[in-house]
């Protein structure tokens, strides 16, 4: 092949020095806004390397992990040598704290800080496209999470250990708890495509989450009230008042003795008393708690049975179990037969005491506590095993994500109609 | 220049506005603006501040939507075509805007590749436009430590990444050294010369002069089209003759008919071209007038503005 060519097939002269390489960057056409696999790994990369932290950044990054660090040694020093899930999920609430602190404060400055400083409209002259630049953003945000995750694994994995959880039930809890980051992110970034200053939507993306982490509880608590019904109630009692001394004294006699033989049913008689208690319906209104955030993550975790979780080889049931209890119980709303009101009558009982020929022997006794008991544990059960229910909050969730996403990307793509009041495009 | 194989595709009409008008709310920034860009050329867009200048370089960028009017650029409408115009800009923004933590290459690399261009070609062109914008020996320093007119010349450079056939350039010699203007001035020259269309705002009114095709002039949001364009035909006319005795200067002229302005140092005469004022200078000379300074009146486009209604925002 060499020797084909002798002087036809010189090497393109190269271009003068002055002249800069040429680049042939592909056509567009329209004005796509859909987000685009390169595009986001783009703007992420971008993302993560101009907001590298200064200095401050890091010494405020290096306290705030050193505070987190030294709860999860303490969880995991203390970690008893019986199973013990608590510490493991104390873990995974700092995980979860850390990433609900940062990600959405960072992309809560995101856009608007962007346009503040200009740089935000010549990424948009780009074939970047709004979908690109928002998705983007949302994910250089949230690794910071991820950042906290992989930080803090070394104690995740050494308390999960002794956790009584299995890996896959780990991974789904995790993937709930950068979801609902995720969320929050994406909450947050879109206040900054909103509002025009920083702190405007730096506050306001802290207060949406403390709306859905704190605000649906007191919601919920609140609510209770709409849902509390009275219910009236006729107890009978004997009626001291007109009781001769003699009768009183042999009454009382009979209540330190347990022998009631000696009374006369005559001679005490009985007054009705009416009144009102109150029964609050919580199962109807418990539909706020779910869409708690922090509660769909617990209760993504597993089921531990009271009884039998040794046999099941758990551990007993730590935090996120006991919220689950408090959620079931409240999803379940008040018991008929336990909590529910059963008439007092002092003169029914009276006389049955009297008419019985033997008295109340303590077997029966002991027998009725513990049919009483043995129902508690029953309704314990049937609390901490009801089947559970991440699927509203992870509804909620998933629609706020997709709806911050929806608003962030009209607001950035461009040409604009509407600009964010008080701001200009450059 | 060379003849560029690589130039962009000739379009004759690279800009093209009717009409266009924008309003925020009820401040009408921009009311009525035509104009026509062609290839090749350099226009200036001239206003004083608050005219509307930014405003319709948006428009004509594709970031802001008109509420009026009609625009092409490069043959495309941005309100159909949007993505399209965009490509085929390169904006230069007044804002000066950077990333704080990237040095000048990566910025050059990474706007590269935001234009979907590979990273190695994106940073070989990096290099060269940081060369062609006298930056290269910061290519490796983060942008917070340019100096105001070392980030111009980057976003300059960040302009040209993706070898756009139309450059939209809004104040570029702002907070540039003499020196730096002058290269600018070749610069923009030069971008031309390979085709691009320019269309320049500046407040620099001497500089443009020199780099200038043609120029739109704008006040309260309205170009001044056809009247503004008379004007500085006209005042391109305009030679300043100062005689050590005016008055003899004035007889002279007035002698022949010839129309003149008289003045203190002497007197102000429109004369057409350059062999037309060798001509009127040595009938001066030889009607024995002591001419000592013979020349245009100055930057016809600064005299022009001056002599439009002054109005400030
Ligand atoms: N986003 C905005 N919201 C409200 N008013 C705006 C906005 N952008 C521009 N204006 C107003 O529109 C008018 C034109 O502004 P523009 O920035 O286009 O002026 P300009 O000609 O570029 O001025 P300069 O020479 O000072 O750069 C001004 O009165 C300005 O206050
Ligand atoms: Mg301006």
């Amino acid at each position: 092949m060499t020797t084909t060519a002798p002087t036809g097939t010189q090497p393109p002269a190269a271009p003068p020095a002055s002249a800069p390489t040429p680049v042939a960057p592909p056509p567009r056409k329209g004005n796509p806004w859909l987000p685009t696999f390169r595009g986001v790994s783009l703007m992420t990369r971008i993302e993560l390397r101009r907001r590298r932290p200064s200095t401050k950044g890091y010494i405020f990054y290096g306290i705030l992990f050193a505070i987190v660090i030294a709860i999860c040694i303490a969880a995991a020093i203390f970690t008893p040598a019986q199973l013990s899930s608590t510490n493991f999920e104390i873990v995974l609430i700092m995980v979860l704290g850390v990433g609900m602190l940062i990600a959405p404060s960072l992309s809560a400055t995101s856009i608007n800080g962007d346009s503040g400083e200009g740089v935000l409209a010549p990424l948009q002259m780009s074939h970047l496209t709004a979908g690109d630049i928002a998705v983007g953003k949302l994910l250089a945000s949230w690794t910071v999470s991820v950042f906290a995750l992989v930080a803090l694994s070394p104690f995740l994995i050494y308390t999960y250990l002794s956790s009584g959880w299995r890996l896959g039930e780990m991974l789904i809890t995790i993937g709930a708890i950068l979801l609902v980051v995720l969320t929050f992110t994406a909450v947050g970034l879109a206040w900054s495509s909103i509002a025009a200053r920083a702190v405007a939507s730096v506050a306001l993306a802290h207060l949406t989450t403390g709306f859905f982490l704190i605000g649906t509880i007191i919601v919920f608590g609140v609510s209770t009230l709409l849902v509390t019904e009275e219910a009236p109630d006729r107890d009978r009692y004997i009626d001291y008042g007109q009781m001769t001394p003699a009768a009183e004294d042999a009454l009382n006699d009979a209540y330190m003795t347990g022998d009631f033989s000696a009374l006369n049913a005559d001679d005490y008689t009985c007054i009705d008393s009416e009144w009102a208690y109150t029964v609050t319906h919580t199962e109807k209104v418990a539909w706020i708690l779910l869409m708690n955030p922090a509660v769909m993550i617990t209760e993504t975790a597993p089921i531990v049975d009271p009884e039998t979780w040794e046999e099941d080889g758990r551990a007993a049931p730590g935090v996120f179990a006991n919220v689950h209890q408090l959620l079931s119980e409240a999803r379940l709303g008040p018991d008929d037969e336990l909590t529910g009101y059963e008439p007092w009558d002092e003169c029914a009982d009276l006389e049955r005491q009297i008419s019985a020929a033997a008295q109340v022997s303590d077997e029966d006794m002991e027998a009725e506590w513990a049919e009483t008991e043995a129902d508690w544990e029953a309704r314990q059960r049937e609390v901490a095993n009801l089947e559970r229910a991440p699927w509203l909050g992870l509804g909620v969730s998933v629609l706020l994500l997709v709806g911050s996403m929806w608003i962030v990307i009209n607001r950035l793509r461009v040409p604009y109609k509407k600009l964010r009041s008080g701001t200009r495009v450059a | 220049m060379t003849a560029t194989a690589q130039a962009p595709a000739p379009v004759r009409e690279a800009i093209v506005a009717t009409g266009v008008a924008r309003s925020f709310g009820s401040v009408h920034a921009v009311q009525d603006a035509t104009l026509t860009v062609p290839a090749g050329s350099v226009t200036a867009l001239i206003g004083p501040n608050g005219c509307g200048k930014t405003t319709l370089m948006l428009m004509l960028s594709g970031l802001l939507r008109p509420d009026a009017g009609t625009i092409t650029v490069a043959g495309h409408n941005p309100s159909t075509d949007a993505a399209a115009v965009r490509a085929s800009i390169g904006w230069m923004p007044d804002q000066l805007g950077s990333w704080d933590n990237l040095t000048c290459l990566q910025t050059l690399t990474l706007m590269g590749e935001a234009y979907r261009i590979p990273r190695a070609t994106a940073r070989a062109r990096g290099v060269d436009l940081l060369a062609r914008v006298h930056l290269s020996e910061f290519a490796e320093r983060p942008a917070r430590v340019l100096s105001r007119g070392q980030k111009q010349r980057l976003s300059l450079a960040r302009a040209l990444v993706h070898d756009p056939g139309v450059l939209l350039l809004d104040e570029p010699a702002n907070g540039l050294d003499p020196r730096s203007r002058i290269e600018l001035r070749t610069l923009v020259r030069e971008f031309a010369g390979e085709g691009r269309a320019v269309l320049v705002s500046s407040h620099v009114l001497a500089e443009l002069d020199e780099m200038v095709d043609d120029a739109i002039f704008m006040s309260q949001g309205r170009t001044l089209g056809d009247d503004a364009a008379a004007m500085v035909a006209d005042a391109k006319t305009k030679y300043r003759v100062d005689a050590l005795e005016p008055q003899v200067l004035h007889e002279a002229l007035a002698a022949y008919n010839v129309p003149f302005e008289a003045q203190e140092y002497g007197a102000i005469v429109r004369i057409d071209d350059a062999h037309k004022a060798a001509q009127a200078l040595a009938w001066l000379v030889q009607q024995g007038v002591a001419v000592h300074r013979f020349g245009p009146v100055g930057s016809a486009l600064e005299q022009t503005y001056m002599a439009m209604n002054e109005e400030r925002r």
